[in-house]
């Protein structure tokens, strides 16, 4: 039988960096197969080949055994590609029915109610309902995801391509998710998932694809394989166990949050009534589903958004009002979320970039003058700390790879007197190894008396590396009950709110 | 995208600029040799060419530098022009009223303020609403323009004169002179004193270059030192690279962008000042041709250091001089114009390419 | 009342009819992403045309539609500087601006018939008029009815999500950018009827006052065109008062003349509501 998707010896380079190497893999109609790796294995590059967005310096993408060379997206839609990506591309000023529409519209003119009779026809089959006048900004994630599949429906897309679709979703919405992806493929439809959490390809998948660095190392059909067997393709070698964490009776400052309240960017309450004690030395895990006001409760804390009501303190010295400048002077880090937008001034050397948030310090000054020698020590520091990858310190950091920009911004957050280190999704575009090698750093300041809030999407990294875990759902902050503290269902529901 | 691809279709877009240029010049009837050499002329070729040329370049020295401090932290003034209407005429009433060497000083320093506080709307909007500042100033250099022009025209004018225009200043109140040539018989050149109407009025000045641009030079060396020295200086560029990266790093974006459109704004009312007590001598209705839009050429021109600002507005300066000679032999002076707008989108062009190559 | 109806209504309709028009040509392009500070000279540019072909030809037609093209031109221009060669969209607007002064200067200095003077011959006003009054209401139901309303609402909004679902932001910009350039050369051309001559730097701040009447219309067709209508009448109020003291006083014409820009300052101030620009504006 003819694979409905061929890929054939692709090979991709950006710069100096080889992202695809005589990748060749194929897949059948009517089937789930997951393309597997880490951050960085070059999945995701892979599948915008196929979706026509990067076009490969070498082989060739063959569709029912047809040779196609995209030029760009709307081609490959064309040929029946549907992709949806990690962040969505939903547009939130528009409506969900012109959403839905957008790139396949039914014709010069756009007539709402057959446009709508259509759209709700999808929907019933796959049993989802939309309010298809509403502004696609009032969706939830779950919603998104689901509007994002209708989309490809809309298009009548057979080769169905989800990007970390998971990633946003609580574990029962994943599991849903993963139900229409079924039904779709029974119905005809190929699709193909990038991920890199095993548990849900040994569910959920027929085939697994596994790349490590650019390169397929294995190609397996699941039922011949289970999570740990998968885990040992996508990381090469094994990982080296954490070591115990040491009992210290460090002393520090700690973090109090007392029923703070956040507003959202819409003028909703999106942290609503947090309170919430770290002590020196603890490592705490926030959980929840995207959106959730984690984001907010961060800005809130670094001083970037304002805190309606509640206070926040690092040791008995209330934060709440004060400006950012000073909660960094008290100790307060952070490693954001957006490290582009947020954490590194991307045309700057990596120099300028390790001092920025320290600037104001005593000995990186001399008066209101930039002490340069001192500044140049931070920054040695800083780069020595994770082994970030550089040529000089006065190249610009824009020419460091993703995960070395990470390790910087990281390294920087850690370093010089870190009290209350917050954390954003620390290891995004990291591999296994530097994750556990950042995870470790963190723990190693809290031992020296520091404390740290740490976000993920992931619950399970937040498991493997924190000492507690709490969930968010909706800005309102649950801990499991006694005996759930490490129950991975039992977060899972406080999550999405299923057990208020 | 290959780089070599950029490298031709960059190749295609001057060649494209160059061939409007010259289409230009074949248009204006006159042979482009002739009116190259005109312009050249008009600009280098005597000393009252150079006094012209230096006359023109010493506001863009200082609207060019107000622009580039915006630039700097990531904001675009566009109301340059409206900050030197605002400025030069307060220099003007407050040089007037006080008389003298008290007059000139206060009033350089009254010309900086009023060029400060004219951003303040834009500064505020943009910091606290979040609405544009290109929008804001925009509409301020409109105000700027038909609010001088209104009080020029009405309780400010002097009464004696026809056309809307402030009296003139003592030369007491005027920028003294660092050098000044006589050429009516011989050469005199003379150090110290202030520009003499007198002596102009019967054309036997020949050249003259007053405090303003050595100041502007110095100022701008200064600002250039503070952007990359000093801890403020780092937060401000800071912002202007990556404005939210700048608030997670503690910097006071909101304070920090009011206070950097005042501090452009105050360039530019000193650009004003110095055009009223070391040119003009007085306020009057169209006392700006357009400085302040030719000076956000000059940013760009000017390059990432701010001593680029100097050959810049040297350059847009003569440009704008020799021009008043190709006048003579009746090519219109929007020639200029266009050239100048040309080599913005020639510059901007360069450093896109510039700033790609980065990543 | 018949005062009203005979000499100030004609005139104020006059003056917003290029407002309007102008409006809606910044509406087409800021709505598709690209900021435009540039309706300003490209008003100026079509009306030089206009005046320059109209009188050498001696044909209003000829006119109207080269005063069009240069327009047009100009807004092409416009598009390859922001959309392919990526420059910043406020340096791109400032240096056509420049072009358009110099340009229109030198071209009129250049080639108007001194003997031929105050002969443009003029199109009936009323076509302008209709098309001012109907153009917002058409756009409206483009925007929110068709396909190419659909893509440049979502390429204004994100450019880089619209390529994702196969929308070429590029192109929907470039049709954009043509209607802008249609309705500013229109405004030009009825500019320049209006006047009946060319003078350098005639449209004296419209295209400013027109993108003021965008914002106060919170970047939608009709609310926009009723601002510019507003403003339209500030300026038929300034010339019907000037002169007669108001008040006891007597202002000055430019008290009216500045109220279309102090009053967008105070809208963005937030006294007037919130106004939200299109969220892809100015990005690649």
């Amino acid at each position: 039988m003819t694979p409905t998707v061929e890929f054939r010896a692709i090979s991709k380079r950006f710069g100096d960096v080889r992202a695809l190497e005589d990748v060749s893999m194929s897949v059948r109609q009517g089937e789930i197969h997951a393309v597997l790796g880490e951050n960085g294995a070059g999945k995701t590059t892979l599948m915008r080949v196929l979706y026509g967005a990067v076009r490969p310096d070498a082989g060739e993408v063959l569709l029912d055994g047809r040779a196609h060379a995209f030029r760009n997206s709307a081609e490959a839609i064309h040929a029946g590609v549907g992709m949806v990506s990690q962040h969505y591309s939903i547009i939130p000023e528009i409506t969900c029915l012109e959403n839905l529409m957008l790139g396949a519209e039914p014709g010069f003119a756009i007539a709402p109610r057959p446009s709508i009779d259509r759209a709700e026809a999808i929907a019933q089959r796959m049993g989802f309902q939309f309010d298809w006048k509403a502004r696609a900004d009032t969706l939830s994630p779950g919603g998104a995801q689901k509007l994002e599949i209708l989309k490809l429906l809309w298009r009548r897309s057979r080769i169905l391509v989800l990007d970390e679709p998971t990633a946003m979703l609580s574990p029962d919405d994943a599991d849903a998710l993963y139900a229409s992806l079924r039904q779709l493929a029974q119905d005809g439809a190929t699709v193909l998932v990038v991920t890199h959490r095993t548990r849900e390809v040994v569910t959920h998948c027929d085939r697994a694809t596994v790349l490590r660095a650019g390169r397929v190392v294995a190609s397996l059909d699941v039922k011949d394989a289970d999570a740990s067997t998968l885990a040992k393709h996508i990381i090469g070698h094994p990982l080296a166990e954490l070591p115990p964490r040491p009992m210290t009776n460090a002393s520090g400052p700690g973090l109090t949050l007392r029923s703070v309240w956040v507003k959202g960017d819409r003028g909703d309450d999106a942290v609503r009534g947090v309170d919430l004690r770290l002590e020196p030395g603890e490592v705490v895990g926030l959980a929840g589903v995207d959106g959730s006001g984690q984001r907010e409760l961060f800005q809130a804390l670094i001083g970037v958004r304002k805190i309606e009501r509640g206070d926040v303190l690092v040791g008995d010295r209330s934060l709440a009002h004060a400006p950012s400048a000073q909660r960094i002077a008290a100790g307060i880090r952070l490693i954001p979320e957006d490290r582009h937008l947020e954490g590194v001034i991307e045309r700057w050397s990596l120099e300028a970039n390790a001092m920025l948030g320290l600037q104001r310090r005593q000995e990186l000054r001399s008066g209101p003058w930039v002490a340069t020698g001192a500044r140049r020590r931070l920054a040695e520091e800083v780069v020595a700390r994770f082994d970030t990858r550089f040529g000089k310190l006065s190249d610009p950091i824009a020419s460091l790879s993703g995960g070395n920009q990470q390790r910087l911004v990281a390294a920087r957050a850690l370093a010089r007197d870190a009290q209350v280190i917050l954390a954003f999704q620390p290891a995004r575009g990291l591999d296994l190894d530097s994750t556990q090698r950042v995870y470790n750093a963190i723990r190693e300041a809290c031992d020296h008396g520091a404390c740290a809030l740490v976000v993920s999407f992931d619950l399970d990294e937040l498991l493997e590396y924190c000492g507690r875990v709490a969930a968010i759902y909706s800005g309102v902050l649950r801990s499991p009950g006694a005996g759930a503290e490490r129950d991975r269902y039992a977060i899972g529901r406080l999550m999405v709110g299923a057990d208020a | 995208m290959t780089k070599a691809f950029v490298g031709w279709r960059l190749i295609a877009l001057y060649a494209g600029l160059a061939l409007i240029v010259v289409l230009l010049l074949l248009g204006s009837g006159v042979q482009p040799a002739t009116a190259g050499a005109r312009l050249w002329e008009g600009a280098f070729g005597s000393p009252q060419a150079w006094r012209g040329t230096l006359r023109q370049m010493m506001p863009l020295l200082f609207a060019g530098l107000s622009v580039f401090i915006a630039l700097r932290a990531g904001l675009f003034n566009i109301g340059a022009e409206g900050q030197l209407l605002i400025g030069a005429l307060a220099t003007a009433m407050t040089a007037l009223t006080l008389q003298g060497p008290v007059g000139m000083v206060v009033g350089i320093v009254v010309g900086v303020l009023a060029g400060a506080l004219w951003t303040l709307p834009a500064g505020l909007i943009k910091a606290y609403r979040g609405g544009h500042e290109v929008i804001t100033t925009i509409m301020l250099n409109n105000i700027a323009l038909l609010v001088t022009g209104a009080l020029v025209a009405g309780p400010l004018k002097a009464p004696d004169k026809q056309m809307p225009t402030t009296p003139m200043l003592d030369t007491a109140a005027r920028l003294p002179s660092l050098l000044r040539l006589e050429s009516a018989n011989g050469t005199t050149w003379t150090f110290g004193s202030p520009e003499d109407p007198g002596i102009r009025a019967l054309g036997r000045l020949a050249f003259e270059m007053n405090l303003a641009i050595p100041l502007g030079v110095i100022l701008i060396g200064a600002f250039g030192w503070w952007l990359g020295r000093s801890v403020r200086g780092y937060e401000v560029g800071a912002m202007g690279e990556n404005p939210v990266a700048a608030r997670f790093a503690g910097i006071d974006t909101r304070r920090t962008t009011v206070a950097a459109l005042a501090a452009s704004g105050g360039a530019a009312g000193l650009g004003g000042a110095l055009l009223v007590l070391g040119q003009e001598g007085r306020f009057f209705a169209g006392f700006s041709p357009g400085y302040g839009f030719d000076a956000l050429g000059v940013a760009i021109l000017a390059g990432s250091s701010p001593l680029g600002i100097v050959p810049a507005a040297f350059v847009f300066g003569a440009l704008n001089k020799g021009a008043l000679s190709l006048q003579v032999i009746d090519v219109p002076k929007g020639i200029t114009g266009v050239i100048l707008g040309l080599l913005i989108v020639a510059f901007a062009a360069a450093r896109v390419r510039e700033a790609r190559n980065d990543d | 009342m018949t005062d009203f109806v005979r000499i100030f209504l004609p005139t104020a309709v006059s003056l917003a009819a290029p407002l309007m028009l102008a409006a809606m040509g910044g509406y087409l392009s800021e709505r598709s992403g690209v900021i435009n500070i540039a309706l300003e000279g490209k008003m100026l540019m079509a009306a030089c045309a206009a005046a320059l072909a109209a009188s050498s030809s001696g044909n209003a037609a000829a006119g109207v539609a080269i005063g069009i093209v240069a327009a047009l031109l100009m807004s092409g221009a416009h598009w390859l500087f922001t959309q392919v060669y990526r420059l910043d969209h406020i340096v791109s607007g400032m240096a056509l601006n420049l072009v358009a002064v110099g340009g229109s200067n030198f071209l009129n200095k250049r080639f108007t018939d001194l003997s031929a003077m105050g002969q443009i011959p003029q199109l009936p006003l009323p076509v302008y008029y209709a098309l001012a009054f109907t153009l917002p209401v058409a756009l409206l139901v483009i925007a929110t009815r068709t396909r190419p309303g659909l893509r440049m609402l979502a390429v204004g909004s994100d450019p880089a999500k619209s390529r994702q679902m196969g929308v070429e932001p590029l192109r929907v910009r470039l049709l954009g950018l043509v209607g802008t350039g249609l309705c500013t050369g229109l405004a030009g051309v009825l500019i320049v009827s209006n006047a009946g001559r060319f003078t350098d730097g005639m449209t004296g701040g419209k295209g400013y006052i027109a993108l003021a009447a965008l914002i106060l219309g919170r970047w939608r067709p009709v609310p926009a065109a009723a601002a510019a209508l507003l403003f339209g009448m500030f300026e038929a109020l300034q010339i019907q008062f000037q002169g007669t003291a108001l008040l006891g006083a007597r202002l000055p014409s430019e008290f009216w003349l500045c109220i279309p820009y102090v009053v967008t300052i105070v809208a963005m101030a937030g006294l007037l509501g919130h106004s939200r620009a299109p969220a892809g504006l100015g990005k690649p």
